[in-house]
């Protein structure tokens, strides 16, 4: 049976129902969160803002706390709710999907100790690209974030397509970040800090992706991790 | 906050009520008990000393020193003998008839009400109908048989109602594990229902012979007879077939009528002798009663349901 | 916000029986066909068909009243034992496909195939030692070597041996709950029956006695085919192969368990095991 919204609130037990629309509300947060840590990190970034990636570096610690909190509450759900069925697919995608968003975390930390470390030549030419694959990400884990929290099974399959694309665009900066540095290595430090800020995009929307899986999961209760496109095409049917 | 002096007055106003309430029921209880105690006092007292081993060997005689209760107590002994030998085979399997193989429809609710009503029928009534019935329509004659089908009938209901209560009693889960591996409905009968059931069907057949062995009004009605100087023929007898039965047939008395019978005399000493009867007839259903106290108590350590 | 899609997809995800190979492979025990039955005037069995796969565990689940009892005592011809009951359909035994439903089979022949472990443990106001053997006497077993083997296997089998070897004499009333429980298993596995029932069998134990005897329904299910009424779902769960979801005389929803209870097919399923239904 598909999982709707609605369905948290149908439960006989008003705690129960509580408990669960209160840890969607924190996942959301949480996401949120790690959403702004990415553009504060990309703007650092752009703007060579060192206060800003300072303080995005800082604030992974909160990011932290929040993954603590949801597994403690999913292991409270666990154990007192024995949850099965649309439930159980729920509380098990949110133990996975916390695990993406901290990595997520993580990862615009990353950005943004690229903000502070790179500088000079290869940011004014590579720069623009940078921004380039960071809206994509963005608007791709924005997607991601959404879905989840609205129960959006058929947005989520969507989304695997555009992190393809953003795959391809890494690589290309990535090549041509490689080029550059062996024409002018003296420049390598700074290349080298956005070829890490690159991958880590690259991995964000990777992230999100898998938040994205997760979520339409735990509404058809039908995994399409690690599915080939032909496989995918089978469970899916366009209209 | 409670008030605890509220309370405190409360709780002792209920102490008080429970003390006089049970000095009350103290009171009724001990009512009873003085009562039947005087009872047996005053037997004691007039009766006592008239129990020796002759009073127990001898025959009425006009001459009270020399009164015996041998023909009261052998003819009540044959007499319980028929009752029980016919009342029991029957009153158990009608129990078991009722309670494990008819089905419920309006005919078995009408024979289960009727059954416990004849329980409460005046005995007299079934002296009358053991006088048309046996002593003149089988011609049976004013006999122990008669005496003992009579009391017979009058203690079925007693011993169908032990019984059906007995069963009753038997939780169905028994019967459905019983059946559960396969049992067949006489396989659960013979196998759990009577056995577990013994008990209270032992203590009503015990109870329905305590009260049969007192019972005056039928044995009279079919004419059993006040002076009683012989006993009746022996049921053994030393020639083949070795068994007889003309003892059914003969003449007898039971304890309550002689009892009754020197109680309506007017010299003293038969007062003292109906006292001492009396005296051996509350013994005897005291020893009855308890025996099947005893039972009841026994049975019930070993099957807990 | 998410934006709707500009493709209108719709997303069709089929149920398909994860266990297929696993039933390809089992093979029928008994099946229910159309299966009706009635108290009286009350229809408390509508229409059920379903399979139970030998040396699998099928579990009954479902709100009070579904029905679940009421179909497990089919099997065995219970409700035989009662007044104004009627039968509907047709539950085939196999191997020989016969109809134990049909007035011509002798109910005690049913329940010499077909044992029954009740709720609340019922063991016979006798020794341990004949509580199990009356399965056998019942059927006229004299053999006192026999009878005493037999016993002894099924007792191991239920996993009480040891606990009561040294006391085979004893009253079977003198053993805890769970223990009396486990004495009633080994009663109904003396004699070797086809197909075992259990009416909710550890609702009236405690935690430490309920394992044991799902442990022992586990290994059970290798040598009978077991039909488990529960209301624990977890144990439902736990112990099942197959699941079947009834309500109100119905059966909803059939399936292996994992299936069923991570994600069920029918709406009804869905809402009793996550607790939106009573």
């Amino acid at each position: 049976m598909t999982l709707t919204k609605n369905d948290l609130r149908r439960h006989l037990s008003g705690q129960f129902n509580a408990d669960l629309d209160a840890i969607i509300d924190r996942v959301q947060t949480m996401g949120q969160l790690v959403l702004d840590q990415l553009r504060d990190a990309l703007g650092a970034l752009e703007r060579n803002d060192g206060e800003l990636a300072v303080q995005v570096v800082a604030r992974d610690t909160e990011v932290n706390r929040l993954e603590l909190g949801l597994d403690e509450a999913c292991r409270d759900m666990l154990v007192q709710r024995q949850p099965a069925a649309g439930d159980l697919r729920l509380v098990f995608a949110v133990i996975k999907v916390v695990m993406d968003i901290e990595r997520m975390g993580d990862l615009a930390k990353r950005v943004a100790k690229a903000a502070l470390k790179s500088a000079g030549t290869p940011q004014q030419r590579f720069g623009g690209a940078i921004a380039s694959l960071g809206a994509s990400v963005l608007s791709l884990s924005d997607k991601a974030l959404a879905a989840f929290v609205a129960f959006d099974g058929v947005a989520a399959a969507a989304i695997k397509q555009e992190d393809r694309a953003i795959d391809e665009q890494c690589k290309e900066i990535t090549a041509e970040l490689q080029l550059f540095i062996a024409a002018q290595p003296g420049s390598t430090g700074g290349a080298l800090q956005l070829i890490w800020a690159a991958r880590s995009l690259e991995r964000f929307g990777d992230h999100a992706k898998n938040v994205a899986e997760h979520i339409f999961y735990a509404v058809y209760g039908k995994e399409i991790r690690h599915m080939s496109d032909e496989e995918r095409a089978q469970w899916l049917t366009v209209d | 906050m409670h008030d605890t002096q509220a309370i405190r007055q409360l709780v002792l106003r209920g102490r008080r009520r429970d003390a006089i309430f049970a000095i009350i029921g103290l009171i009724c209880m001990m009512i009873g008990i003085l009562t039947l105690a005087f009872l047996l006092a005053g037997l004691i007292q007039d009766g006592a000393h008239r129990l020796n081993w002759s009073f127990f060997q001898n025959f009425p005689s006009r001459r009270a020193e020399q009164a015996g209760i041998l023909s009261a107590m052998v003819g009540s002994s044959l007499v319980m003998l028929i009752t029980a030998a016919t009342a029991i085979p029957f009153g158990i399997g009608a129990g078991i008839y009722l309670e494990e193989y008819a089905r419920r429809s309006w005919v078995t609710n009408l024979i289960e009400v009727n059954v416990t009503n004849l329980a409460g029928v005046p005995s007299i009534i079934y002296g009358l109908l053991a006088l048309s019935l046996f002593v003149y329509a089988l011609d049976f004659g004013q006999s122990i048989l008669s005496a003992g089908l009579t009391l017979a009938l009058m203690i079925l209901p007693v011993i169908i109602v032990s019984t059906r209560e007995a069963i009753r009693a038997i939780p169905v889960s028994i019967r459905e594990a019983a059946y559960g591996v396969g049992a067949t409905r006489w396989q659960l009968v013979r196998d759990h229902i009577l056995p577990y059931s013994a008990g209270g069907i032992l203590t009503g057949v015990i109870i329905g012979l305590a009260r049969a062995i007192g019972e005056t009004a039928p044995i009279i009605t079919i004419g059993a007879l006040t002076f009683i100087a012989f006993l009746p023929a022996s049921p053994i007898t030393a020639e083949f077939p070795f068994i007889s039965f003309e003892w059914l047939e003969s003449p007898f008395t039971v304890m309550p009528i002689q009892m009754f019978n020197w109680l309506s005399r007017p010299q003293a000493a038969f007062q003292e002798n109906a006292a001492a009867a009396g005296l051996v007839l509350v013994v005897m259903t005291l020893v009855m009663n308890g025996t099947a106290i005893w039972l009841r108590i026994r049975f019930r350590k070993r099957i807990k349901w | 916000m998410v934006e709707k899609s500009t493709m209108d997809m719709s997303i069709r995800v089929e149920h398909k029986e994860s266990s297929t190979e696993a039933r390809a492979l089992a093979s029928l025990k008994a099946e229910a066909k159309a299966l009706d039955f009635w108290y009286g005037e009350n229809q408390a069995l509508k229409s059920i068909n379903m399979r139970i796969d030998e040396f699998r565990v099928t579990a009954l689940i479902g709100p009070s009243g579904c029905g679940k009892s009421t179909y497990l005592r089919c099997f065995n011809r219970m409700h035989d034992l009662q007044d104004n009951t009627r039968y509907g359909g047709a539950i085939l035994f196999q191997p020989d496909g016969v109809n134990i439903l049909d007035r011509s089979v002798d109910p005690i022949e049913v329940r010499m195939r077909i044992g029954m472990v009740f709720q609340k443990p019922n063991p016979f106001p006798k020794s341990i030692f004949e509580n199990v053997a009356y399965g056998l006497r019942v059927r006229g077993q004299n053999n006192r070597t026999e009878i005493a083997d037999r016993v002894e296997q099924a007792l191991r089998e239920a996993s009480i041996w040891d606990e009561v070897r040294e006391r085979l004499d004893d009253m079977a009333f003198n053993l805890s709950g769970g223990q009396q429980q486990r004495l009633c298993i080994a009663r109904a596995l003396a004699t070797e029956p086809e197909l075992l029932l259990f009416d909710e069998p550890t609702s009236a134990l405690d935690p430490n006695a309920t394992a044991n005897i799902e442990d022992l329904i586990h290994r059970l299910k290798e040598k009978v085919t077991i039909l488990i009424v529960t209301h624990n779902m977890q144990q439902a769960a736990r112990v099942s192969d197959y699941t079947a979801f009834m309500y109100l005389g119905e059966l909803v929803e059939f399936g292996a368990t994992r299936g069923v209870f991570t994600n069920p097919a029918k709406k009804q399923t869905e809402d009793y095991i996550t607790g939106r239904y009573g």
